[in-house]
């Protein structure tokens, strides 16, 4: 008989055995983040989790009835009329933008729709093994909760994912150089380039991360740039990168776009080696 | 029962309240105040009962009601009425804020902030959008004393499942068990009385 299969490190009989304590959110950090990277990439429902956590109005409806002050009103209507001014000034959308909506996990419907995405057991096995490599691989705690929160970074690493199924494609883990942040990239064999990132510090102004490829040669050439809010995930596509092995994938934090040669430290790097399998 | 319970299904109250999220979403500070004065003894009531603190409950309160001013376009639909959302972010506030308030030995690491997608609640699809005093009382009353001390201590207190069984002197796993079997109890109550 075969070992029961783990993802986020946890089997299913594992979750299950601290769902009420998931939901009620007394889980140490590391155990309710191994809890998330499972839900993440389990092909199972687990129908338990929505089931327990659907009780939690009940407990909350039992807290005995308090008015706060009548004061507290205007303080909030201060703090967010202050609030919308800075918004106006920076020129942010009200609605924060499509990639940035994290969510706790994905529901069984979402994960069913994820399956159906997912043609081969091989390639869902494929996508739970980077998810729990970026999930456990040696990344600091906040980041391994943070993957479980994020649908967003979710999508991006589905879509790397996509690219990283290609034969003779290429794949790097971005892991921290002298900021903050990890993620997944994959080169296909055409050059086509996806990046998944997380844990970012939010760009401000005019402030861009700027994707470079390295090659033999020590030269950075420059890919794209984009933004990252508040929730400090981003995905990013570009073309044209070389398929060689031993390329390094780097960003940088750039005070604008259209940099053709990084004038800052490297955040996050990755070498691109072929993918395995 | 006077209110027959039942798996969650849209309410007008659920459109009202989406369409204050929209407005929200979109900037409109009259949708805030729409929003506060709809919940504001609900998130109060919740808060104080974690906090034990006239000040600190405000803070958490003005905290959830700007962070759903925030991120009100991050409210997924599916995942729970608006005012299940609005709950769990201030439960999540206030649990952190009596968490940081505890002797620093306790405390995980109050130097890094929690990541963005931390400070976002989890939301379930509820058991029912309305629930009476009765019923909220005879669902309690379905726990066993010991699992509800530590249901109590999690929700209300903000311990995790290892604090719990150290403060009652009981094994982790009867901990685990008592939460799961006792929430479980809940659900099936409420359920029954749905039928």
């Amino acid at each position: 008989m075969s070992e029961p299969r783990t993802y986020g490190g946890l089997t299913c009989d594992e979750v299950r055995e601290v769902a009420g304590g998931f939901v009620l959110g007394a889980l140490e950090p590391a155990d309710d983040a191994a809890i998330r990277a499972h839900l993440a990439a389990c092909p199972d429902a687990h129908e338990e989790i929505a089931e327990l956590g659907g009780v939690l109005p009940v407990l909350a409806e039992s807290a005995p009835v308090v008015e706060p002050s009548a004061e507290l009103k205007g303080r909030i209507m201060a703090a967010a009329a202050e609030d919308l001014a800075a918004r106006d000034a920076e020129g942010t959308p009200a609605f924060p933008t499509p990639d940035l909506v994290p969510i706790a996990f994905p529901n069984a419907e979402e994960r069913e729709a994820r399956r159906s995405r997912a043609p081969s057991r091989g390639r869902l096995l494929g996508i739970a093994a980077v998810i729990a490599i970026v999930a456990l691989g040696g990344l600091n705690l906040a980041l391994q909760t943070q993957l479980g929160a994020a649908r967003s970074y979710e999508d991006g690493v589905a879509a790397v994912i996509d690219v990283a199924v290609q034969p003779g494609s290429l794949t790097a883990i971005l892991t921290a150089d002298g900021g903050t942040g990890a993620g997944l990239a994959a080169v296909s064999a055409f050059g086509e380039v996806a990046i998944a990132m997380q844990a970012l510090a939010p760009t401000t102004g005019d402030q861009v991360y700027e994707a470079w490829v390295i090659g033999g040669d020590g030269v950075p050439v420059p890919l794209g740039s984009f933004k990252v809010g508040r929730a400090g995930t981003a995905f990013f596509e570009g073309v044209g990168l070389p398929t060689s092995g031993g390329i390094l994938l780097a960003l940088t934090l750039e005070p604008g776009p259209g940099a053709t040669t990084p004038t800052m430290p490297i955040i996050v790097k990755g070498e691109a080696t072929p993918a395995a399998g | 029962m006077d209110q027959p319970l039942r798996l969650r299904t849209a309410s007008p109250a659920d459109d009202a309240d989406r369409a204050v999220l929209v407005r929200l979403a979109a900037g409109e500070l009259d949708a805030l105040e729409d929003l506060y004065d709809r919940y504001k003894t609900m998130a109060y009531s919740i808060a104080y009962r974690i906090t034990s603190d006239a000040t600190l409950a405000e803070d958490v309160v003005q905290e959830a009601f700007l962070g759903a001013w925030r991120n009100a376009g991050r409210y997924v639909e599916g995942r729970g009425s608006v005012k299940t959302w609005l709950l769990s972010i201030v439960h999540h506030r206030a649990i952190d804020a009596v968490r940081r308030r505890r002797p620093t030995t306790e405390l995980p690491d109050v130097e890094v902030p929690p990541p963005a997608a931390l400070t976002l609640p989890d939301v379930w699809p509820e058991v029912s959008a309305v629930l009476d005093a009765d019923t909220v009382r005879s669902a309690l009353a379905t726990l066993s004393d010991v699992q509800r001390e530590a249901i109590e201590l999690a929700y209300f207190g903000g311990l995790t499942q290892q604090e719990i069984a150290e403060r009652t002197a009981t094994p982790l796993g009867t901990v685990k068990s008592r939460m799961r079997l006792g929430l479980l109890a809940m659900r099936r109550h409420l359920e029954e009385a749905s039928t």
